[in-house]
């Protein structure tokens, strides 16, 4: 897939993702743009990274490169900002992610407010925000 | 089976303690729940605790209480839900003669405080996909929710209004209430922005402050000589832990698990309900909660709470002491719903505040983001 990774780290003033275990491997490839999630051989599909599989309970289910696109379940805007560092960039959007192929995550939005509603459809970027981490933003597509 | 009796209820001082930690004001609650239930301190022989800044909540409050080989500890940390949790642990416990006098208790300085760690957990590897997004929790995580309810059932930022006016006149009537001057839909929704959909009055205050309540058995409320309140239904779930995109469906809560059972263990149904104390975090927390335990149907909240159906003088009076939305909000907020409905079913007040004859109350939890529901029915017994 390889989405535009843009790095962020001189800006950067919030906080950081820690690479550990089972989370590994999904956040070395965010460095490259592709956004993985976990695919079971059972066929349950499952994020955040964990160490068994949510249905059959198999360790260490295997991951999948996701397209990157998928709509928008739904979103907020803050005005407060939720971490130190995000305070000159309120109000911010987050939002939950419907990817394609399934599973849901948190990520933010870079757009207008004005732009988006429930079930517009987005694509993945990354701000690379450490030497270790990109986050995935999403941005209508 | 023998269902424990509510037997004395109280808070700690409500707004600001700067003087006091968390343990301070679990204990002022505690010693004053005590009293209110004309119980001594030596006779507790059982405490339950939960969001108490310290790894050990039982064991510390029972130190600084300094009791003697308590029988019955409880710590379970499921958030706000958790004392109503407790009311199921401590009914078995009771029913298997463990123990006769149990403190449920809560204390914080949630607004003095110093604040939390801010440096990122990684004993759970959700946070790092989570805290970097900057979401403004817990308020941007419920409104997510709220947004989400809104698209699929057309529910509006004003009908979520009309839970905090509705509050807000019932705390109209609490001396202890932090937030006592009515407000319109109007304010509401033309107050601060905080997470869209929610305006800041659609938020609960932050504050100091503790409760407690004191279960006992029923030979001990008998001997005691206290109004007999007992628990006669209590259930509890989860759906999730922090991260909301994580809840299963956010527009539907583990309520509607418990709420189904902690009926029918009382036996009653939803007509027999003459007061519901309901968590409101949020305003949508009292939302959802409504339609989830059934006082609605799923989606028609909005239309329900409008018109002041939860308000004074309304079909079904709702967090009769202003809720966490006006009267205080120290973190944990379940103790508290607890205690009103003991107050309430005991017909503690005068005048417009009293729920006529109120029989059977609903006590309802909520813990972490929509994550656990824990519903407990009490009933005044004949």
């Amino acid at each position: 897939m390889n989405a535009p990774v843009e790095d962020r780290r001189e800006e950067w003033e919030g906080p950081v993702p820690v690479p550990t275990g089972a989370t590994e491997p999904f956040w070395e490839a965010t460095l490259e743009g592709d956004l993985l999630f976990q695919e079971c051989d059972c066929g349950n599909r499952q994020l955040y990274p964990r160490a068994v599989c949510t249905d059959c309970g198999a360790e260490d289910p295997p991951f999948e490169e996701s397209e990157g696109v998928g709509t928008i379940y739904t979103y907020t805007v803050c005005h407060v900002p939720g971490e130190p560092g995000f305070g000159d960039r309120t109000p911010y959007v987050v939002g939950a992610i419907e990817l394609a192929e399934g599973p849901r995550l948190l990520a933010m939005i870079d757009a207008d407010p004005d732009d988006l509603e429930v079930g517009t459809p987005v694509a993945v970027r990354f701000w690379r925000i450490s030497d270790e981490a990109a986050m995935p933003v999403f941005v209508p597509e | 089976m023998a269902e424990p009796i509510l037997a004395g209820v109280a808070e700690s001082d409500l707004g600001e303690t700067p003087d006091r930690n968390w343990l301070d004001n679990a204990a002022i609650a505690t010693v004053r729940a005590l009293e209110d239930a004309g119980c001594a301190l030596e006779e507790v022989d059982g405490v339950a605790v939960a969001g108490g800044n310290d790894y050990m909540p039982a064991l510390i409050l029972s130190e600084y209480l300094d009791l003697e080989e308590p029988s019955f500890l409880e710590g379970t940390e499921i958030g706000g839900s958790s004392f109503e949790h407790f009311c199921g642990h401590v009914r078995d416990a009771m029913a298997r003669d463990e123990a006769d006098v149990v403190v449920v208790a809560y204390g914080s300085t949630g607004k003095t405080g110093p604040g939390r760690d801010q440096s990122l957990e990684v004993t759970h590897p959700v946070d790092g996909f989570v805290r970097p997004t900057g979401l403004f929790r817990p308020p941007g995580a419920y409104a997510m929710a709220a947004r989400r309810h809104m698209h699929e059932y057309g529910t509006t930022e004003k009908q979520l209004a009309e839970i905090a006016v509705a509050t807000r006149e019932w705390a109209s009537m609490n001396p202890k209430a932090a937030q006592q001057e009515p407000i319109t839909v109007d304010d509401v929704l033309e107050s601060r922005q905080i997470a869209e959909p929610f305006n800041l009055l659609d938020c609960c205050l932050v504050s100091d402050g503790g409760g407690a309540v004191v279960l006992v058995s029923e030979e001990k409320a008998r001997e005691l000589g206290v109004p007999p309140i007992s628990v006669a239904g209590v259930a509890s779930t989860s759906t999730h832990r922090q991260d909301i995109s994580e809840m299963p469906d956010m527009t539907t809560t583990g309520a509607a698990v418990t709420g189904p059972k902690a009926f029918e263990q009382a036996g009653i149904t939803h007509d027999d309900v003459d007061v519901a104390q309901l968590y409101d975090s949020f305003t949508y927390t009292a939302l959802v909660t409504l339609e989830d335990l059934g006082f609605c149907e799923k989606g028609e909240g909005g239309e329900f709470v409008s018109g002041g159906t939860t308000a004074p003088g309304g079909e079904l009076p709702m967090n009769t002491q202003g809720g966490g939305l006006s009267y205080c909000h120290p973190g944990h907020f379940g103790v508290f719903v607890l205690i009103e409905a003991v107050r309430q079913l005991r017909g503690d007040y005068t005048g417009e505040r009293q729920v006529d004859d109120a029989e059977v109350a609903v006590a309802h939890g909520t813990g972490g983001i929509l994550s656990s529901s824990s519903t407990v029915v009490l009933r005044r017994e004949a």
